[in-house]
């Protein structure tokens, strides 16, 4: 490329940061629990992609996910329930510039934000959302969720839940405007860390349900599709991921499927036999809201200000 | 030989009418014959006047008048009284275009608003269809003929447009880093302890009732509470002295009227324009530096240690003209016949120091006399030499046209106030006084026609070779060495006759006033077969027995023709004149000499070999080239399979790849498990625990990767039980 010196200059920021420098204190989750490999391929992430701490920011709401912006060493908004969605995008509207991260449980996520969630797909911001998705209410001991399988026993549900369970990537699917979609399971890290490396890569909103086990409460809920390879389906294809050679030793059960193939993503969001993993939809062409509503007009404070007034005048008498 | 032909002869030799019957052709009025069909521009739609452009979305900067009435004819005349308006709108563009002839000029609504006022006192229907057309002008400008001050308008019009786009990206990006520099300070005042007084806080709340509330104890929580971290003294400064910096630019208008005035960026001399590039550099220099550190400032990424020496030897030894590409050009305005010896060193000093100076190089004449004299005949072409010249230099961008063709070259000329270095644009405005009453589109279109000045551009960006750098577009059948034209006359049995005549540099030189000695016009009686055409005396290289002699067609006032005998200088000049043009063809791939020896060679020796020359014999393998392919590389699974294998069964180890990082392992035993870089588990040291604890992390482990393999303590309590425990995981 040619680039003159002053070019060179500008671009002579090269800090290397190492996994430590995302570390932040020792996460407090249960010993064995699904939250600690999506913590280890985020940091891995941002390690990898060079994320500037100061220029990163975490938002959860509650839950035991949304513990997560503790254990980065970046900014972070441990919200309230079901709100992280919300305040994400009031960041990502007020300072583009910054990487945006939401952590977001089934509980937070899919049932007290339920509203949030589908407005926020529709609007499509350039948000990387991970759902860990372990289909209880861990951190108030064991309660369904709206992703609990019918039929779960728990402590508001002693005699089994009665429900079939919400499937968070149909829904998001079923949105207007929905531009990434992608499923992941936390106990294999090689295609976690890829599918959060592309939904970061993504631009727009990047919605990751990351299916995670709970030792604590629903200790054997996943161990059919985690012992039998042959239950989980990798995806993939030209236009999104590609599986190593040494998945595909593991994981023969494959599927190629074009990510801009909305029927057919929503036929495999649909499956119950066996759970895809890999790029269900992804869409680069669909419009971000922040962008739609930039102005270029610089936000000082006298722009702010008369801003402010005019909309004021309408109301005085 | 005749008498007559022995009179044309020495005519044609020596340039002497010894035969009275050959009479000079000064006053009578002629011109070229193909010029026959051109009394009057006015009647006849083309590319001027012109409309100079302004707030065009497209970035337009100049329109032909007949295209912006074209563009209201397409909305307004339609249906049944269509017909009629057309009709009605072109009339009001002719007259229009009679005003401009006339020497009017000014804004286009104002002229069409002169011309159409008397249209609208004749006829109801006339003043119906241009009030319609007059509310669908949207475009204004100002209208321009093909006259001497052509080339300035509008090439200083297209620099001006430049500039101001320029400016306006300036503007908008200096404001974003001053507001974000400022930002800087102001965070830094809102952190401070001074920020967070009570008085500043109370402030902060705006107007209202705010008695309740004790902003003392607020300032005291906010002092206390938050973090002590404040600008350092260096960066403060830095901030400071680039706000400074950025706000006092003269370069560009600046909308704070305390800033002063900005420079001036046109000028009428090289040797003005080099010495306040050169007295302005350091200024340029420093806004170039503060725009670059403020960036960095802005992002958070200036680091002292590893910016601060570089930026202090930011542009010592100048800078390359991309990365001043953001401030204004310079332009330069010349005139070609004034040019003296002394301007025209700097000129060539400017086009080869790579300085960002737009060079505009006017001529009014281009076949002026040689300085030699004594009746020397070899046309000094001055700018076309300067165009040439500034081709060698070879990262100079440069566009020569006639006046009258740079409507078809706007883009070109775009290109050229868009390049990032010195540009030179050499203009043959086409007004010469000795060119008896033509107007100057038609002498500068003859010139484009006769390759006396043809047009092209060479464009340094485009590519790193002459074939993308280069171009010959836009002159008339660039293939051939003359543009051939159909001409048609009456004869004089009255019988139509169609000839195909070249248009040559002596048609060019024979509307000129000053050359009329070369010419001779013979009498009507005397024409016969040893008047041959120019085209065949100018193609014969050499000097042959004289029996024929050239003469030119040419029409007097009242269209009738006539033949004109040339002299043989004028045969030499119109050689040289395709010579040069030739060269041209070559530059621009038309007849290249290289490129047809070649053929010529690859033709002979194709036909010289029975094999097909493009048929290559396959290639056999031989020995030699089977030992020297690579051998096939080893995937990378392969290679893994192949580590598997060569593990012990006995020996411990975890599938590290597919850990999911669950702290199982690491909480029984942290040395005897470890975290790699990627946070995923190995055995760091099997030796610094026991059997009993690597039975219980494989059994423990949430996705089964840890296999224990066999004991290396025989000794160990319960290794039975641990054997048989550890089977599950081999």
């Amino acid at each position: 490329m040619n680039c003159s010196a002053t070019d060179c200059l500008l671009q002579m920021y090269d800090e290397q940061h190492d996994l430590e420098d995302y570390q932040s204190g020792v996460p407090r989750w249960c010993t064995g629990c699904g939250d600690n490999a999506i913590l280890a391929a985020v940091q891995r992430l941002c390690r990898d992609e060079g994320l500037r701490p100061e220029k990163t920011v975490f938002v959860s709401g509650i839950g035991c996910s949304s513990r997560f912006p503790h254990y980065m060493k970046t900014y972070g908004f441990h919200g309230i329930h079901g709100r992280a969605l919300p305040v994400a995008e009031g960041v990502k509207m007020a300072r583009p510039d910054l990487t945006v991260f939401v952590n977001t449980g089934d509980g937070d996520c899919c049932s007290i934000g339920a509203a949030h969630w589908i407005h926020a797909i529709r609007y499509n911001m350039n948000l990387t959302v991970f759902l860990h998705d372990n289909q209880i209410y861990g951190l108030t001991k064991k309660q369904a969720s709206p992703t609990s399988p019918i039929g779960t026993k728990s402590n508001t549900t002693p005699r089994g839940s009665y429900l079939d369970a919400l499937n968070p990537l149909s829904v998001t699917l079923g949105v207007a405007n929905a531009s990434f979609v992608a499923q992941a399971v936390d106990w294999i890290p090689e295609s976690l860390f890829e599918i959060v490396k592309a939904a970061y890569h993504h631009k727009g909103f990047s919605f990751v349900r990351i299916l995670q086990r709970c030792p604590e409460w629903l200790p054997k809920s996943l161990d059919p599709w985690m012992q039998d390879p042959n239950s989980v389906q990798l995806l993939h294809h030209e236009n999104a991921l590609q599986i190593s050679a040494g998945l595909s030793r593991v994981y023969k059960n494959q599927l190629r499927h074009d990510p801009l193939d909305m029927n057919r993503a929503r036929e495999i969001a649909s499956s119950h036999d066996v759970i895809p993993v890999g790029i269900l939809y992804q869409n680069r062409d669909i419009p971000r809201y922040e962008e739609t509503r930039q102005t270029g007009v610089l936000r000082t404070t006298a722009t702010v200000r008369k801003g402010f007034e005019a909309e004021l005048d309408k109301y005085s008498v | 030989m005749d008498a007559d032909l022995q009179a044309h002869v020495a005519f044609y030799l020596t340039g002497k009418r010894l035969n009275s019957q050959l009479q000079a052709i000064d006053g009578l009025g002629l011109r070229p014959a193909l010029f026959a069909g051109y009394r009057d521009l006015t009647r006849l739609r083309y590319d001027f006047p012109l409309v100079l452009l302004t707030d065009r979305p497209d970035g337009a900067f100049v329109e032909p008048l007949s295209g912006l009435i074209d563009a209201i004819l397409d909305k307004i005349a339609r249906g049944d009284d269509g017909e009629r308006i057309r009709k009605h709108v072109l009339r009001l563009e002719q007259d229009i275009r009679v005003l401009v002839a006339g020497g009017a000029g000014g804004a286009f609504s104002a002229l069409w608003d002169q011309a159409a006022a008397p249209l609208i006192g004749q006829d109801k229907l006339i003043a119906d269809s241009l009030s319609r057309a007059r509310v669908n002008l949207k475009i204004d400008g100002d209208v321009v003929d093909c006259d001497a001050a052509l080339p300035f308008r509008l090439l200083g019009h297209a620099w001006g447009l430049t500039q101001e786009q320029r400016a306006k990206k300036f503007g908008e990006n200096v404001r974003r880093l001053v507001l974000k520099l400022s930002d800087i300070i102001k965070a830094d005042f809102a952190n401070s302890n001074a920020g967070k007084s009570a008085k500043i806080l109370k402030a902060s709340f705006g107007a209202g009732p705010m008695d309740h509330f004790d902003f003392e104890a607020m300032s005291r929580i906010l002092t206390q509470a938050a973090p002590k971290v404040s600008l350092s003294k260096s960066r403060r400064q830095r901030v400071e002295d680039l706000l400074a910096v950025l706000k006092s630019q003269k370069f560009f208008p600046s909308s704070d009227a305390e800033a002063g005035t900005s420079y001036s960026f046109a000028f009428d001399s090289c040797s003005s324009a080099l010495k306040a590039y050169r007295e302005r550099l350091p200024k340029a220099i420093e806004l170039a530096r503060a725009v670059a550190i403020a960036e960095l400032e802005i992002r958070g990424e200036y680091s002292e240690a590893k910016h601060s020496s570089l930026f202090e030897s930011f542009g010592e030894n100048g800078l390359e003209a991309s990365e001043l590409a953001f401030l204004p050009d310079y332009l330069v305005r010349l005139d070609a016949g004034k040019l003296s010896g002394a301007e025209q060193n700097t000129l060539t000093e400017i086009l080869s120091a790579d300085l960002p100076i737009k060079i505009l190089v006017q001529t009014d004449d281009v076949i002026e006399e040689s300085p030699v004299g004594n009746g020397h005949l070899a046309f000094a072409l001055r700018s076309r030499q300067l165009a040439s010249m500034a081709m060698g230099v070879n990262e100079v961008f440069v566009l020569q046209s006639p006046a009258a063709n740079l409507y078809p070259m706007r883009q070109q000329i775009q290109r050229g106030l868009d390049y990032a270095g010195p540009a030179l644009f050499s203009v043959f405005s086409g007004a010469a006084k000795t060119t008896g009453g033509l107007p100057p589109y038609l002498i500068g279109a003859a010139a484009l026609e006769s390759r006396v000045f043809p047009a092209f551009t060479f464009d340094p960006s485009a590519g790193l070779n002459w074939a993308s750098r280069f171009s010959l577009a836009g002159n008339p059948q660039a293939e051939l060495d003359w543009p051939i034209r159909e001409f048609s006359y009456e004869d004089e049995k009255n019988q139509a006759v169609t000839e195909q005549i070249p248009f040559t540099l002596i048609d060019f030189v024979a509307c000129d006033s000053r050359y009329g000695k070369h010419f001779a016009s013979v009498p009507r009686v005397r024409w016969d077969d040893t008047l041959t055409p120019i085209g065949d005396a100018v193609a014969r290289e050499r000097r042959v027995q004289v029996e024929t002699v050239p003469c030119l067609m040419m029409v007097d006032p009242e269209n009738r023709l006539q033949r004109i005998l040339v002299d043989e200088k004028l045969i030499r000049e119109a050689r040289r004149c395709r010579s040069m043009w030739n060269s041209l063809q070559e530059l621009g791939g038309i007849h290249n000499s290289h490129v047809e020896r070649l053929l010529a060679q690859e033709k002979k020796r194709g036909e010289a070999s029975a094999v097909p020359a493009n048929v290559s014999p396959p290639v056999q393998p031989t020995a030699a080239t089977a030992a020297s392919v690579a051998p096939p590389t080893v995937p990378a699974t392969v290679e893994a399979v192949a580590q598997e294998s060569e593990r012990s069964p006995d020996e411990a180890y975890i599938e590290t790849a597919r850990c999911s990082t669950c702290n199982e392992c690491t909480q029984i035993n942290n040395k005897m498990f470890a975290y790699d870089g990627n946070k995923q588990a190995y055995i760091a040291d099997v030796s610094a625990g026991t059997y009993a604890q690597l039975v219980e992390a494989a059994e423990n482990c949430q996705v089964s990767i840890i296999h224990p393999g066999k004991p290396r303590n025989p000794n160990e309590a319960g290794l039975e039980e641990l054997l048989k425990r550890a089977e599950l995981f081999a």
